[in-house]
């Protein structure tokens, strides 16, 4: 190989593996994002159960119930419309009732959200955003 | 002033930095090329003592060393073209008189707009340390907290601040404060009494399961405690089981002795319970009253039935029109259970939920007392 | 009057970088030697004033002065006195003066130990961190003044973000921004040669000691920020791929990328428009970070407060400073030379290998943060990029460059033999190898992932053995030449080799506690036992505790091997703080060896039984371990002598220098 020749084929497989990478990315933001969603999204755009999304609201009032095991059952709501969700394992410090959260999992056949994670504010004034924005929309929360 | 004399100083000094360079007559420094032809020869010694370690062979050698002679090659070259030029000194001074003018204009322009140069620092100790006399009810608290943050094992500091708080309405600080008393001291009845009133504080003076509990570990702690008996039938008559409250009410103003302020306050509230009840029954009462259920305990079963049955129905009509009353409700669903239908006193709980609003104090109050009677919202 | 004097300094320091900013580089056009000269009293003076008015704050916390409304906010008279002064980062006004600090601390090293530097240069890098220094300043005073006052003043504090009272948080913001900061530097020289229009080799050696000290701060800061999420928000992960966490590591990634171009830039004058370059981005992507967590444009649970207006002017510092310097690269690059030829397989070419799978990473890493946005923007829909995304894309770009970092600095430069290295580094493969049969065969059959990713570890750890033996030429001369040879290299090999052998040990943990790590989530009764990975853990009693500022419930456990033998005592507690109505979970932590024993507290059941989330964490240390023993790395390589090149003497003519310089 000539110089040149040499030269080209390094362009070409520094470009090659910039295309690989660039299709990796591509195919993971199109397989491994979640979409979030509040309780009233949900009819408009029905999830399928086993899909995986996020799901964001309110923790509604009165609706924590725990197992005698690691289960917790609960219900998140936008005001309007809740779902209940359920989750095992510890949650987080400042999961509480009317506090925003974020949880992700997906619906189970029985329309209950199964939820593998939990999120919830880490200071009083710190909402999840996608909570506090939807909220503010819907004039259920305000920023006091 | 003294203010305004260091704020001059460090604007002196900031100015005299930035006319120093014209002050001063420095040496002229090297040329510009003799910074790079420095770092060039150090990596040709360093060229040499690979060599010497034997970790490059000669012939690479020989060539990196004609590579870093061509780079001093070039930044000679370079930097014969670069020479300094004349610069016109008068545009020099008045670039220098524009900088340092600019210091004082700016800093002082931008700070008399945003600071408070009046204001003196308050530090909290100094603060502390004025006469107490001319301090707030806030002033001493703070003392307090401050002297407490220091001596956490100082019972009688927690014990004059939880009254205090309670009467500020800083119950989440007044549970603190209890707290570290039951850890300093033990349990007893009055701190379990003390507990049960800062949690019915919070709760706006209602009686929640919660406070009725630690006043019955403050009744199991010390029997005649009046003031958790006072609470505990002021849960009853709160749940709507009027002829309870007022025994308990009685008991306790016959137990006390004259000027005891709870038998006054026991005395009071029946007064005025029974008053209420009165003109409620003189109203046509609504619904059946709990003596109306309790009379009817005395019927043959089937009249019994019969009566509940016309009364339930007819506040649950009454309801429906009126769905907004809050004691309709409570006294319906205690109907309900009385007569041992859970579900329908459990149906009568959700209605009432979904008409005074999810959430609403009113509901929590009401699901409150339907929990106190064993009925949940699913 | 001490806060307002703080507050007086910091206006002057404002005025003093617009002087730094603008009359250095106008000197530089002239060539007028005065001028030039105004940028170090100007930089050293700049930074005593920011240091006095960050002190004047720091008092302010001590003393309790609720006065001033950033105290009273953030702070409360019965907090401990070391959280009273962290708390003065510990908000956003605060951690922004700190930020500024430490930018015009970078000055004055600048103004200080950059005497080695041509006059033009110096004039030009320190005009350039000054305009940096003056946007931040009027940022500050503009948006977000921590010496606004309160009058009048209260009796007591907001108390601080009861998850920020740690030791650890009060380490980690200097550090990561003593690393953001420090690319500034970087970045100022990168601009002050495209000014000049000149660049060259020794460009490379002056940048040199700066990239490595930011980096070196920024492995901390990074490192300290891990530990501390993995302790105290009580889930035990240590990196969430996090929109925060990625600004750090953005930032990151581009400057170790900067620190191995500027390498083949300083030995070989090639790589250089490219080296500018990513000196520009990594200190673009410091900037970007900041503006990321301060901007709320991003949800996080490190996000301080947020504020619109704040986020639009960090937005414009951005445009102007990313954008004014890509412009300027644009018009400058062209006339910037060519530099030295090499063969693909060279040192060059490892080095050029290493930083296209960095810069790649750097951008798949970017693109899944800011993905949201962009979609958010433009459909309106919300959506999430989570750790799958960066496990898919992230992983199959830094395994291979794992897999070849051992290769690198056993490649000759300009034409290397890839056959004759690999035969040198037979014997650390062959290590590599049976550890990893070791773990497949003893430790775990089920995750062939695990075996193979303590090997990669391994593999790396010993190839910077070999490098060492190799050059000190070990088993091959007599002990005493070994010696002097060993003694006689230039510290930065050692420093090379400590940082790739700490990304082994780091790669090590971070498998082995992804793959092999076990939990159990349990209700417990006191009384009750546990049984995980061959230690017994019994829950003993829960017990209400009183602190200064907060009230907690103790879970005390008591540990031991499932042998018999007693390991003593584990406390795990939930805290509240009355103060902000906030609860915190101390997650109780036993070391044992390498590994650890996680313990963390969760609700209470209607029973009355704890529900208690019990992890082992196996070679887990050896994630912070290793990253202590890269920013060793760092340290070593800073202290190399070559980077001490001393200024030439005054008009002394160029004749026989001493050997290594001055300095």
């Amino acid at each position: 190989m000539t110089r040149k020749q040499k030269r080209l084929a390094i362009i070409a497989g520094a470009l090659g593996f910039l295309g690989a990478a660039a299709a990796l990315t591509l195919y993971a933001l199109g397989q491994q994002t979640s979409y979030f969603y509040m309780p009233g999204d949900l009819e408009e755009r029905p999830v399928a159960s086993g899909q995986r999304i996020r799901l964001g609201g309110l923790v509604e009032k009165g609706s924590i119930a725990h197992g005698d095991d690691t289960q917790v059952r609960f219900a998140v709501t936008d005001g309007d419309h809740s779902v209940k969700v359920t989750y095992a394992g510890i949650l987080p410090d400042l999961f509480r009732e009317e506090q925003g959260v974020v949880t992700e999992g997906a619906f189970g056949a029985d329309q209950v959200f199964v939820a593998d994670t939990v999120l919830a504010k880490h200071d009083e004034n710190y909402m999840p955003k996608e909570v506090a924005d939807s909220l503010k929309e819907k004039g259920v929360w305000n920023e006091n | 002033m003294l203010f305004w004399i260091l704020a001059a100083l460090l604007t002196l000094a900031a100015a005299l930095a930035v006319m120093r360079p014209f002050a001063t007559r420095k040496a002229s420094p090297a040329g510009g090329a003799d910074h790079d032809i420095e770092v060039y020869r150090d990596q040709l010694d360093e060229l040499g003592r690979d060599v010497e370690r034997g970790l490059i062979a000669s012939a690479e050698a020989e060539q990196a060393r004609a590579e870093i002679g061509r780079r001093i090659l070039k930044v000679s070259e370079i930097a014969e073209q670069q020479q300094a030029g004349d610069t016109n000194p008068n545009a020099v001074r008045l670039i220098a008189a524009i900088a340092i003018l600019a210091v004082p204009l700016v800093s002082w322009g931008l700070y008399i707009a945003t600071g408070s140069p009046g204001m003196p620092s308050q530090p909290l100790q100094a603060r502390l340390e004025q006469a107490p006399s001319n301090t707030s009810i806030d002033d001493l608290i703070a003392r307090a907290e401050a002297h407490l943050a220091d001596n956490p094992q100082d019972v009688r500091g927690w014990q004059v601040l939880v009254p205090i708080y309670m009467r500020l309405g800083r119950f989440a600080d007044a549970e603190t404060a209890l707290r570290n008393i039951v850890r300093l001291s033990g349990e007893s009845a009055e701190l379990q009494g003390a507990l049960g009133e800062m949690i019915v504080g919070r709760a706006q003076g209602v009686v929640t399961a919660e406070a009725e509990a630690a006043f019955k570990s403050a009744l199991a702690l010390d029997p005649g405690d009046p003031k958790a008996r006072f609470f505990v039938a002021l849960a009853r008559a709160q749940e709507g089981r009027l002829p309870e409250a007022h025994a308990a009410w009685r008991d306790l103003a016959a137990d006390l002795p004259d000027g005891s302020p709870w038998r006054e306050a026991a005395s009071q509230a029946l007064a005025g319970s029974e008053n209420a009840a009165a003109q409620a029954n003189a109203e046509a009462a609504p619904g059946p009253s709990d003596e109306d259920v309790a009379a009817a305990a005395d019927m043959t079963p089937d009249d019994r039935r019969a009566m509940i049955a016309g009364m339930v129905a007819q506040l649950d009509e009454k309801l429906r029109e009126n769905p907004t009353d809050a004691d309709g409700w409570r006294r319906l669903i205690r109907s309900y259970m009385v007569l041992r239908q859970s579900d329908d006193a459990r149906s009568a709980l959700e209605r009432a939920v979904a008409a005074l609003g999810a959430g609403s104090p009113q509901s929590q109050e009401l699901e409150a007392f339907a929990a106190s009677l064993g009925i949940a919202v699913e | 009057m001490s806060i307002e004097l703080g507050h007086f300094a910091l206006v002057l320091a404002f005025a003093l970088a617009l002087v730094q900013a603008s009359v250095p580089i106008i000197g530089g056009q002239l060539k007028n030697e005065a001028l030039m000269r105004i940028g170090e009293p100007a930089a050293i003076t700049g930074f005593a004033l920011v240091a006095l008015s960050f002190v004047a704050l720091t008092m302010a916390y001590v003393q309790s002065d609720f006065s001033v409304l950033n105290v009273w906010e953030n702070s409360h008279s019965a907090k401990p006195l070391l959280f009273k002064i962290t708390g003065t980062w510990g908000n956003h006004e605060g951690s922004m003066l700190l930020w500024v600090l430490i930018l015009f601390f970078f000055g004055a090293l600048v103004a200080v130990f950059g005497r080695n530097l041509p006059l033009s240069l110096r004039a030009n890098v320190l005009g350039i961190q000054g305009a940096i220094g003056s946007a931040f300043v009027l940022f500050i005073l503009a948006t977000s003044n921590p010496f606004a006052r309160l009058d009048p003043a209260p009796m007591q504090g907001r108390d601080l973000n009861p998850i920020l009272q740690d030791i650890g948080l009060a380490v980690h913001p200097p550090m990561l921004y003593l690393g953001y900061v420090g690319f500034s530097v970087a970045f100022s020289f990168a601009i002050a040669a495209l000014i000049e229009g000149r660049i060259d080799a020794a460009w490379a050696r002056w940048v040199r000691p700066w990239t490595l000290a930011a980096w070196l701060f920024l492995t901390g800061g990074i490192a300290m920020g891990s530990y501390w999420a993995y302790y105290e928000l009580g889930w035990g992960g240590f990196w969430f791929w996090d929109p925060v966490e990625n600004a750090s590591l953005l930032p990151w990634l581009a400057g170790t990328a900067l620190l191995h171009s500027a390498l083949v830039m300083e030995k070989r004058s090639a790589l250089k428009i490219w080296t500018v370059l990513l000196a520009i981005l990594t200190f673009s992507l410091s900037l970007l970070g900041t503006f990321l967590v301060r901007s709320g444009v991003l949800t996080s649970v490190h996000a301080f407060a947020t504020d619109p207006t704040r986020g639009v002017f960090i937005l414009a510092i951005l445009m102007v400073f990313i954008g004014g310097s890509l412009a300027l690269f644009a018009w400058r690059a062209a006339t910037l030379s060519a530099g030295g030829l090499f063969q693909p397989v060279s040192r060059e070419g490892a080095l050029v290998l290493n930083n296209l799978l960095l810069t790649t990473a750097t951008a798949t890493v970017l693109i899944g943060t800011l993905y949201p946005l962009l979609i958010e923007a433009v459909t309106g829909d919300k959506i999430s990029v989570g750790p799958p995304f960066f496990n898919l894309t992230f992983g199959p770009l830094f395994l291979p460059l794992l897999a070849i970092v051992p290769f690198g600095p056993l490649l000759a430069w300009k034409r290397g033999d890839l056959a004759a290295v690999a035969q040198r580094l037979f014997a650390a493969f062959g290590i590599a190898l049976a550890a990893a049969l070791l773990i497949y065969l003893v430790v775990d059959r089920t995750s062939v992932l695990a075996a193979l990713g303590i090997g990669l570890g391994v593999w790396l750890v010993m190839g910077a053995l070999t490098d060492l033996v190799l050059k000190s030429g070990l088993g091959k001369v007599a002990a005493p030449v070994v010696l002097r040879r060993l003694t006689g290299l230039p510290r930065s090999v050692f420093g090379t080799a400590l940082a790739h052998a700490g990304l082994g040990l780091t790669t090590i943990g971070i498998v082995a506690v992804t793959t092999l790590e076990t939990e159990r989530i349990v209700a417990m009764q006191p009384g009750d036992s546990v049984e995980l990975h061959g230690y017994v853990l019994r829950f003993d009693n829960l017990r209400p505790f009183t602190g200064p500022n907060y009230t907690e419930d103790q879970g005390n456990f008591a540990l031991s091997r499932k042998t018999g033998a007693d390991l003593g005592e584990i406390m795990s507690s939930k805290r509240f703080y009355p103060a902000r109505q906030m609860p915190t979970t101390e997650a109780g932590i036993r070391t044992l060896g390498l590994s650890q024993l996680y313990v963390s507290l969760g609700e209470k059941t209607p029973s009355g039984a704890l529900i208690v989330r019990v992890w082992w964490k196996p070679m887990v240390t050896l994630i912070w371990l290793g990253a202590l023993v890269m920013m060793a790395g760092g340290a070593v390589s800073l202290l190399d002598r070559r980077l001490r090149v001393g200024a030439p003497m005054p008009r002394k003519k160029p004749a026989a220098l001493p050997q290594g310089g001055s300095a």
